[in-house]
């Protein structure tokens, strides 16, 4: 490989985005090229950059109240109308009476609908998460945030999601915080405590409420799952402990969340 | 689920998400106020057409369009660059690394934020997705509407372009800090 091609293919090799031989070829030449890996250097250096001084800008209290109110005014029916502050959409009376008696019509097949996808959902993301739980106890990627210090993990979340988990370590009733990373459920990124229980990890994957999720204790593929939820937030808990003390713990996690 | 439960429960929590998205491309706090509204009258009047699980991206995209209709009426001269950029991204996603003259900050920019924000719209917008947002190519290319190539190429002509830059950044914030 030359240098041109291997500058071509840098950008996407720090984004995690070059596959293959590809990705193989270059890595091989950035070992023998000290100029193309000081360019590879300086490009993760400028990422951090980009990481860590470019605001995050969020949506002010102003916005949220205009947004809340757009909400309010759009008409059960389901036709968004009228009440927008600064933007009056178009009003289309005769669309929104026929919204209204096509949904009185059409309710109660939705309700039936609506219960079958969030059970086949609920199964997707408890198999999710059990799959999850695997891949990172088998590569060893259980903990991205090594800490046992809930003040250090709930920062490390609150930086790289849009909300911030409640953190207990609960060392003293036997289950050790150890750390935490991200994992994807649902297409969700989402928080995951980790746990340790004498020789047991857990994972407990916390989401804001409401998430579908099986309410009844389970086991997949010889793992165990526990779900519970508290103070806004829903727990899902994986691991090889036994069922009883998954669901106690992660009932007891729940209760702390809502207590505060 | 009526419409505004939904949005509430999938669409609201990635209000922020597509708030930084609309800031960014807009620059302006208060057009991006607007485009975020106009962003949840469409989310809300097209929820059904949301699939579980994909409500960040589906936003996003919902943002993006609404910030690009408000261009149209409001500052139509933006939406050149994504038209040059198309021509040459389609041309050869990849020939295009190095930092064309369209794509350099402008030399005033002092910090690294004034430096983005100099970027042509669709750089802009890629670097945003893929650094803020922490989406992938594929999630990138499915908002901005352009094969997985062309979200590369603008990727590298970003990063590229604001390496360049980076040097006189530094030398910019020694002299200010030496001001103060």
């Amino acid at each position: 490989m030359n240098c041109n091609t291997a500058i071509e293919r840098l950008s996407p090799y720090v984004d995690g985005e070059l596959h293959g031989l590809r990705r193989i070829l270059l890595v091989r030449h950035m070992r023998t090229c000290v100029l193309c890996a000081a360019r590879m250097e300086e490009l993760q250096r400028l990422r951090s950059r980009l990481r860590s001084e470019l605001p995050r800008h969020r949506a002010s209290a102003q916005l949220q109240v205009r947004v809340q109110s757009l909400i309010a005014s759009s008409s059960s029916a389901g036709a968004p109308n009228r009440a927008a502050p600064r933007r009056p959409a178009p009003r289309w009376p005769w669309l929104a009476a026929g919204a209204i008696a096509g949904s009185a019509a059409t309710l109660a097949t939705l309700l039936v609908f609506n219960l079958v996808v969030s059970r086949i959902a609920a199964q997707d993301v408890v198999s999710e998460a059990v799959a999850d739980h695997v891949q990172a106890t088998l590569s060893q990627r259980l903990i991205e945030v090594a800490s046992s210090d809930q003040h250090t993990v709930k920062p490390w979340f609150s930086a790289r999601l849009d909300y911030s988990p409640p953190v207990q370590d609960l060392a003293s009733e036997g289950f050790a915080l150890v750390g935490g990373r991200l994992e994807t459920l649902h297409g969700e990124r989402v928080a995951t405590l980790v746990y340790r229980h004498r020789l047991h990890m857990i994972d407990v994957f916390v989401r804001p409420l409401p998430a579908a999720a099986a309410k009844e204790p389970r086991s997949l593929r010889g793992f165990n799952v526990a779900h519970a939820s508290g103070g806004g937030m829903d727990f899902l808990a994986v691991s090889d402990v036994n069922a009883d003390v998954l669901g106690a713990f992660v009932a007891r996690l729940a209760a702390g969340s809502s207590a505060r | 689920m009526l419409p505004r439960t939904r949005f509430e429960a999938e669409v609201l929590p990635h209000l922020n998400a597509g708030y930084n998205l609309a800031r960014w491309l807009a620059r302006d706090v208060h057009d991006a106020d607007d485009v975020v509204q106009e962003a949840c009258v469409r989310a809300l009047r097209y929820i059904d057409s949301l699939r579980p699980g994909s409500a960040r991206s589906w936003f996003l995209t919902i943002v993006r369009h609404a910030y690009y209709d408000w261009c149209k009426a409001n500052r139509p001269a933006e939406l050149v660059h994504d038209a040059q950029d198309l021509l040459e991204t389609m041309a050869d996603p990849m020939a295009t690394v190095d930092a064309e003259p369209s794509a350099l900050p402008k030399a005033d920019a002092c910090t690294l934020a004034e430096a983005v924000n100099s970027l042509s719209l669709p750089l802009r917008e890629a670097l945003v997705l893929r650094e803020l947002e922490e989406l992938s190519y594929k999630e990138i290319a499915h908002i901005q509407g352009v094969p997985i190539g062309t979200v590369m190429s603008r990727l590298a002509r970003a990063r590229a372009s604001l390496q360049g830059r980076s040097r006189q950044i530094k030398i910019c914030r020694e002299s200010a800090s030496g001001r103060v």
